[in-house]
This record gives structure tokens, sequence and C-alpha cells, in this order.
């Protein structure tokens, strides 16, 4: 808590400076609460790994070849996409929260949202910096010892570009965060918002890749969601680190990620605005 | 006589009070409608998108394995039948379930009524939101028998209702074990997820599809295939794995049993050592 309020302090002077800090230390601390329980973490990762394991079986058994024959592609796909592919599912279910996220819902349905208003920051960017480091903590506790456990065990690729890969996975991660947010805020006006968030994460999985490459989808399937957010909050990361995309493709994938981000940030705050406004707290 | 009598009165006693629990539970599902046909729908949806993600990407490669999608449907239908019904019925004893009661101290106070343990945890988590799910993996059940070119007989159909009964005790023990761990550790028991949402998984695909460690430690470590994947083989009329002969497909209705009642002895050492948290 130290820390909060010597951090907090510079904000209170007000410059753009001093909130900026406020947002780091904000991040910081969703960070370091992700290392609060290393045994937990230790038999999800187990648990991921386990799953991974399954899925590349079924995706190589639909290439028709054991783990030592290359096959031919797939559209466009090698076996060896489909491994990597496989990991990088796993790597990013914590991080991009794919399984679903409840706590600002839950915030707003137990009455505790009142607390981030009297905050000096916006709520938005607020639970945004929060989730970042969350993102973050989750990426370093489970994400990467399971990029290295894909890398020796199922010789899961690195980034063909790593460079736009990182910018396509943070861009992945905050059009996420803002679908999630959007979901979470019907909260504000439905009892019901726990359903509502399990329908939003179900068709996200589809949707954004998770279950399957969308590659492999028939073609009017690929087609219709190329109109909705979905593929931006995996799909392109993936087509970035198997150097699928390259060049002008890549860039104007990252622009796609980063317009549905904008747009979808751009919801979060109408509904936001919305929100707040009816918004009742029963009072103690 | 009259011993065996009053036996037969207290399960029909046991009986009533689960069906009771039931009712007060399904009752107390159905004040909030709208928010009961959402969370239904939705969860169904969780199945209906992982089956369709599979069912869509088949066409392109012509088959898992030598496996059509109605030999696969047939396979996935079947574990996840089995499990939906089973959830409906162990709930209570999932490891998350049981875990929070214990850590709240109501478990406690299940130990304080004169009605069995075994009986009031069973009727502790009846979700009725689990049924639209059960309804589609019937669905796909049904898809996967007539699609696969089975012609069913009346043995046939007998299998596949053992199977599905071995399922439910299957991994209604596996939920059991869940359960009784956390009498000792609250930490460790996402472990069994492995084994329980894992092997629903892992059965759900042709088992040679895995590397030969995997498919036989869910052959004779865990009976898991026994349950789906050797019914399935025998009504394909496939052979068995490893030389064993046709007619260990008919162990299901047996290989379920037998891991639930082992696991309810484990629960009878787990009750005896709990000592409550103290809250």
């Amino acid at each position: 808590m130290n820390t909060v309020r010597a951090a907090a302090s510079p904000s209170s002077r007000g410059g753009p400076a001093g909130t900026a800090a406020l947002y780091a230390v904000t991040a910081r601390l969703g960070f370091r609460r992700q290392f609060a329980y290393p045994q937990a973490a230790l038999w999800g990762l187990i648990t991921n790994f386990f799953f991974g394991a399954l899925r590349i079986a079924v995706l190589l058994a639909l290439f028709g070849t054991r783990p030592t024959g290359p096959g031919t592609p797939v559209a466009g796909w090698t076996a060896s996409d489909a491994v990597t592919y496989v990991g990088l599912t796993q790597i990013f279910i914590g991080a991009f929260s794919l399984f679903g996220w409840t706590d600002f819902m839950r915030a707003v349905h137990r009455g505790e949202v009142v607390t981030d208003l009297l905050r000096p920051t916006p709520l938005l960017p607020f639970w945004a910096a929060q989730d970042a480091g969350r993102a973050a903590g989750q990426f370093v506790v489970r994400g990467l010892p399971m990029l290295v456990l894909f890398v020796l065990v199922w010789a899961a690729r690195l980034p063909a570009q790593p460079l736009l890969t990182l910018f396509s996975v943070v861009l992945a991660w905050a059009c996420g965060f803002a679908f999630r947010f959007l979901v979470n805020c019907a909260a504000f006006w439905s009892p019901d918002a726990v359903g509502i968030g399990r329908f939003a994460w179900a068709v996200q999985g589809l949707g954004c890749g998770f279950l399957m490459p969308l590659a492999f989808f028939p073609a009017w399937v690929g087609a219709a969601l190329a109109w909705t957010p979905f593929p931006a909050m995996l799909n392109t990361v993936v087509t970035l680190w198997l150097g699928q995309k390259t060049g002008a493709a890549a860039w104007a994938a990252l622009a796609g990620q980063l317009g549905w981000t904008l747009g979808l940030l751009a919801l979060c705050a109408l509904a936001l605005a919305r929100g707040l406004r009816r918004l009742e707290v029963a009072g103690g | 006589m009259g011993r065996g009598r009053n036996r037969l009165g207290s399960a029909g006693h046991h009986l009533r009070l689960y069906f009771l629990l039931l009712r007060a539970q399904a009752r107390s599902q159905g004040v909030y409608r709208t928010s009961f046909a959402l969370d239904a729908l939705a969860t169904a949806l969780i199945t209906a998108t992982e089956f369709a993600a599979f069912a869509l990407v088949l066409p392109r490669f012509g088959g898992l394995g030598g496996w059509t999608l109605g030999e696969v449907a047939l396979l996935y239908g079947l574990a996840e039948l089995g499990f939906v019904l089973m959830d409906l019925l162990f709930g209570g004893f999932d490891a998350p379930n049981l875990s929070a009661q214990i850590r709240s101290g109501s478990f406690s106070t299940l130990l304080l009524r004169p009605a069995p343990l075994p009986v009031q945890v069973l009727g502790s988590d009846f979700a009725l939101r689990r049924f639209p799910r059960a309804l589609l993996a019937a669905g796909i059940l049904a898809y996967g028998m007539t699609q696969s070119g089975v012609v069913w007989t009346a043995w046939g159909l007998g299998l596949l209702a053992g199977s599905i009964l071995g399922l439910i005790a299957f991994f209604g023990g596996l939920f059991v074990v869940g359960g009784t761990l956390t009498f000792w550790t609250v930490e460790s028991v996402e472990a069994m997820n492995v084994v329980t949402y894992g092997g629903r998984s892992l059965i759900s695909y042709p088992m040679d599809i895995y590397g030969e460690w995997l498919r036989r430690a869910f052959t004779y470590l865990l009976p898991a295939a026994f349950l789906s994947y050797f019914p399935v083989l025998h009504l394909l009329g496939r052979p068995l794995p490893d030389g064993l002969p046709g007619w260990a497909a008919y162990l299901a209705p047996m290989a379920g049993p037998l891991v639930l009642g082992a696991a309810a002895l484990l629960w009878r050492v787990g009750v005896r050592h709990y000592q409550g948290t103290g809250s």
C-alpha cells in the first residue's frame, strides 16, 4: 500500500507524468499479484500442457502424420505450423483470459465499483492498466514456461518476425481487453451478466481461432469472421508468428487489430458513461 | 428378514430425501428465468462450438486417422453425454464445490444433519442448466448413430446404454476421488482436472491418435478406454488394440462401477480423517 501512496502523490500534483506513474504502479501491482500462488500456477501449467498434447494429437492425426513426418501442407499450413499454433493457444490462455474474465462485472455487482470512482483517475484506463499488469504477469508465470516446454518437447517454432509479432501480441491483448470489458459492462443493466459472459467467451473461443486455426474453416466462416473483431484477439498473432503474413500484409493486419481495439474501446467508454449514470449502489 | 426390510425401507427413504433435495434446488434455480435460460444456453454453446470447430475443419482433411465425422460423433457424443449426466449427479463432489464447502465450514453442518453424508453431497449441486448440454450431447450421439453405418441391434443399443452407465460411474468415481483429496489439501486437486476434464477430452477422439504410453495409461491404469473407445470400436466392427478379444468391449458396465467403488472406499477414509477448518 505504501508504494501506491508514494506513487500516487505525484499525480495529486496533477502533471501528466504523475498520471503515467500512477498507471505504472497500478500495472505493477496487477503484475505482482500473479505470483501469489506458485503452486496453483504449476498445476495450471501441467493441466494446460496436457490439453496441449491432446490437441496436438488431434491435429497431427488430421494431417495424417506422426510427430516425425512433415506431411503435405493443408490450407498453407504444415504439421509443424499446427504444433506451433497449439503452443500459442496454450501460451496465451492466461494472458488473454481466453476462458473468460468477470472481475469488472463482480465489482459492479458488489458495488465495489464505487471505490474505483473515488480514485483520481478515469475508470477505463485504470482497469486497462490493472489488466495489462495481470496479463504480463500471466505471460511470465504461465506463458513463458509453456513456450519453453513446447519448444523443447514439440519443437514449436519461435516467431518468424519477432518485432511485428510483439506489436501484434500487445494489440491482441488490448483488443481482447476492450471486448472483455464491454461484455462486463452488461453488469450495469443485467443481473444475468455471468450468463451473457459465458455466451461471449464461447463465441470468442471459436471466432478468435482458439479452438481450431481459422484457416482450416470453410471459406464462408472465415469471410463472416473477417467482419468481427475476434480474429484480432488471437488469430492475427498466430499468422504473424508463423510468418504467414509478412511486409505490407502484416502491417495491414496490425492496423486491423488497432482499428478494432479503438472501436471497442470507444464502445466501452460509451457503455461505461451510460452504465455509471444508471448505477445505484446500496449504501451501508 | 426384518433387517433386510429395514435396509430396503431406509434406501427408499434416502431416495426420497435425495429427490427432495433435487426439487428444492430445481425450484431455487427456476426463480430467475431469463438468467437461467441464458446460462443453460451458454453452457450448451461451449460444447456446440467445440464440436462445430472440429466438424467444420474435418472436410478439409478428409478424416481423422481413418475415422469419418459420423464415427467420431459416436465417440464424442458418448463421452460428452456420459460426462454431462455424471456432472448432473456428482457435481457436488467436484473438487472446487467441495473445497468451497469445507473452507466455508458448511461441510461441517452436513455432518450434523441426521441424513447420510453422500446423499447430501449428491443433492448439493444439481445444476439444471446442464440439461441443454446433455440434450446437445444426445443429439451428437444420435447423429453419430445414424451416420456411422452401424446396423443397430438390441445388443448394440444395450452396449451403448451400458457404456453410458459405465461412464457415469467412472467419471463420478474420479469426482469423488478429487473431492476426497480436498480433505487433505486444497491446492493440488487441480491436477485431478487432467484425468476428469482431460479424460473426457481424451476419450472424445479415437485413442490410437495418441502416443502409445498415453493410450495404455488410459486403458490399463485408468480404464477409460474400456468405457467408450472399445465399445465403439466393437460396434463399428473393428478389432480392439493390443490383441484384446471383442468381448472386452462388454466390460464397460463393470469397469465404471469398479472405479466408483474404489472411490467410495477412499471417501470413507477421508471423512473419518476430516476434522473441519474450525471456522
